[in-house]
């Protein structure tokens, strides 16, 4: 397991938490928490050791694509970049939305 | 028109079936992803958890009446049950439990996605499956436990014992039910025994469709969201018939009996065998010739005075006794070379065993109904494992183990003190159907007791490591150990005798047993409980062996409105 932590500023709140995903395989579990600071906060568990010059540039394409103040808790078994971008998509819709049940 | 959209169950993750069978806007969720609630031991492997650790708990309303659905998510962790995610469905169902008590109807659903036993938290999982149990028989007595088998994964190990303890099972076709998976028999059995590649044999043996047609699932549904509802309806409203399997002592027994095993049976054969009468066939089954002295024979010999045994089958010993002037039954389960079902030959407990042990604890319940001073049980615990066989999976092993568990939960709820002595090795789903259900647990401290969920080589294949990374894990991690000092770090055993020769027993080594279990007898008697939280509340389980089994309890009473 290695973990890796990334911060980058950022300006907007976001109204709803949200979680999606499951740690199955080929899948991430992701929970987006709205944070006071100004600040994009990445922490990131993965089962799949040494890719994280992989998991930056996702990461950084998020970022500029998404300005959101929140605290980001990734757990990673072994979903390609594709998939990570497209979780990181929904959990974006759901905290605008709310919660993906009822 | 015909309607041709359908909602699938069985494609959902776990937390979308509890809220898609609830009630729109009535289900909330407890210690869900944001109470990071995650499994420490995983973790202290280097193995990603998840933050609910695979363990749903949905309370709402269904079809109008108070429900909670517990969810496995069988995508993570092949939904093993670890301490964290047994502790959730154990907690959540012991606190129906106290509602029901207290008059508040909810009736548990649990969706079944599950491998079994968690094999990187291996002992912790024995536990919970082993409280998950006493919690259903326990609930059975207010409300239907309904237990739904979607698939993928299916239902196996340990937690295909608690779904033989359900009121009623829901299945589809792509749902499975067995006890050891087909790569665990073929790895501890042969592939000449089943080959587990073998998937059209598989599905006709274990499947949902063929599990409803030989009576042991109660409705196969079609994969579509209103008709799980419908099939739950039914069963809330008594449309269909609770059948209480795990009762039926008589039929099985007699059935598993009779069977002739010199050639494999099919799976139509199975079938026509389970739903038909067994009245009309009555067979004994042979003496054996040869005798195997075996660590649980010496013990059971020495602690009934060698008596005989009362029990018709070889290798399961029954005998009643009387120690220190407290009336007494002692129950082995031995060797019997000769054992017909060849795959239980050393000792395993397979079909037969389940069901005797479960036709003798019922025996003493009846016998001592009137009683006020119920009878003390003893299970001798000197259990290599339970059977692994082709014959056993396609019979429903799993169901003889859920009648042993059944048996021995519903004495001590009627007030059996029951105190099991582990004497030799307690493992997997055998130690949950003899031993587990006990008030007290006491064991010998011997290299020769161990306990533990699958052998090395079999649990090294199905987590995808080697033995030595095993075996580096368990330092770590003292639930994955084998050896009984490590089990006794969990906080699950009254006593942990020192001094003792468990191999070659002499009657100095049956005075100590024999007073740790009279002391047991008495902790029994002088407490009011009889469910098995006092593993829960001994000093070693509060401090460190049980810390997050006991949190989680905690909470589901804090999140519980």
């Amino acid at each position: 397991m290695e973990k890796l932590v990334y911060s980058f500023p950022a300006s907007k709140s976001i109204d709803h938490r949200a979680h999606v995903g499951v740690v199955g395989s080929g899948d991430l579990e992701i929970l987006v928490e709205p944070s006071d600071e100004k600040k994009t906060v990445f922490e990131i568990r993965t089962g799949i050791t040494g890719f994280e010059d992989t998991w930056k540039k996702v990461i950084e394409r998020f970022v500029s694509q998404n300005d959101i103040s929140a605290f980001i808790r990734i757990n990673d078994f072994g979903a390609t970049p594709g998939v990570v971008s497209i979780r990181l998509a929904q959990a974006v819709e759901v905290t605008t939305n709310g919660s993906n049940h009822n | 028109m015909a309607q041709i959209i359908t909602e699938s169950l069985v494609e959902s993750l776990a937390r979308e079936r509890a809220f898609q069978l609830l009630d729109k806007e009535s289900a909330y969720e407890l210690l869900g992803p944001f109470d990071g609630l995650e499994s420490p031991h995983l973790v202290a492997q280097n193995i990603v958890p998840q933050f609910d650790d695979g363990m749903i708990i949905v309370k709402g309303t269904l079809n109008g009446q108070k429900t909670v659905i517990i969810s496995i998510e069988g995508s993570f962790q092949g939904g093993g049950i670890g301490e964290v995610s047994g502790a959730k469905l154990a907690g959540t169902l012991e606190k129906v439990i106290k509602e029901c008590e207290k008059g508040n109807k909810i009736y548990p659903i649990i969706i079944y996605d599950t491998g079994g036993v968690r094999l990187q938290e291996a002992n912790y999982g024995l536990l919970s499956i082993a409280e998950i149990s006493a919690a259903i028989v326990a609930l059975r007595e207010y409300v239907p436990v309904i237990g739904i088998i979607p698939g993928k994964v299916g239902s196996f190990g340990g937690m295909s014992l608690t779904a033989g303890l359900c009121s009623a099972l829901i299945m589809t076709r792509e749902g499975r039910l067995g006890m050891n998976g087909p790569e665990v028999v073929e790895q501890e059995a042969g592939i000449r025994e089943l080959d587990s590649k073998n998937k059209q044999l598989i599905w006709q043996m274990i499947g949902g469709s063929i599990r409803n047609e030989a009576s042991l699932a109660d409705i196969l549904v079609e994969d579509d969201i209103p008709n799980f509802k419908n099939a739950i309806q039914n069963i809330l409203s008594g449309e269909v018939e609770l059948r209480h399997r795990t009762k039926q002592v008589d039929h099985f027994l007699t059935l598993y009996k009779s069977l002739d095993l010199s050639d494999k049976l099919t799976p139509n054969q199975a079938i026509e065998y389970l739903t038909t009468e067994t009245a009309n066939r009555n067979e004994e089954l042979q003496v054996p010739n040869e005798i195997v002295n075996s660590t649980g024979r010496k013990w059971f010999d020495l602690l009934t005075d060698n008596q005989p045994s009362l029990s018709e089958i070889p290798s399961v010993l029954v005998a009643d006794t009387t120690i220190s002037g407290v009336n007494a039954r002692v129950i082995a389960v031995v060797p019997n070379p000769e054992n017909k079902y060849y795959r239980a030959r050393k000792g395993e407990i397979g079909l037969l065993e389940g069901w005797a042990i479960a036709k003798y604890v019922r025996q003493a319940i009846e016998e001592d109904s009137n009683k006020t001073e119920k009878r003390l049980i003893i299970p001798i615990v000197d259990v290599p494992s339970q059977a692994f066989g082709y014959h056993e999976e396609l019979f429903g092993i799993y169901l003889a183990c859920s009648a042993a568990v059944d048996a021995y939960a519903t004495a001590r709820l009627s007030g059996h003190p029951i105190v099991a002595a582990l004497v030799g090795n307690a493992i997997s789903g055998a130690f949950l159907s003899h031993g587990m259900q006990a008030n007290r647990l006491i064991a010998l401290n011997d290299d020769g007791v161990n306990v533990h969920v699958m052998s090395k080589k079999s649990a090294a294949i199905i987590t995808q490591r080697t033995i030595e990374e095993l075996d580096e894990a368990a330092k770590e991690v003292p639930s994955m150990a084998y050896d009984i000092q490590s089990f006794n770090k969990l906080g699950a055993l009254y006593r942990l005798l020192d001094g003792v020769n468990a191999k070659e027993p002499n009657s100095e080594d049956k005075n100590v047993l024999v007073h740790a279990i009279l002391d047991a007898y008495n902790d029994i008697k002088n407490s009011t409980d009889r469910d098995l939280s006092c593993r829960l509340k001994s000093d070693i389980a509060q401090s460190s062996g049980r810390k997050a089994s006991i949190q989680v309890r905690e909470m589901i009473d804090l999140q519980w409105t």
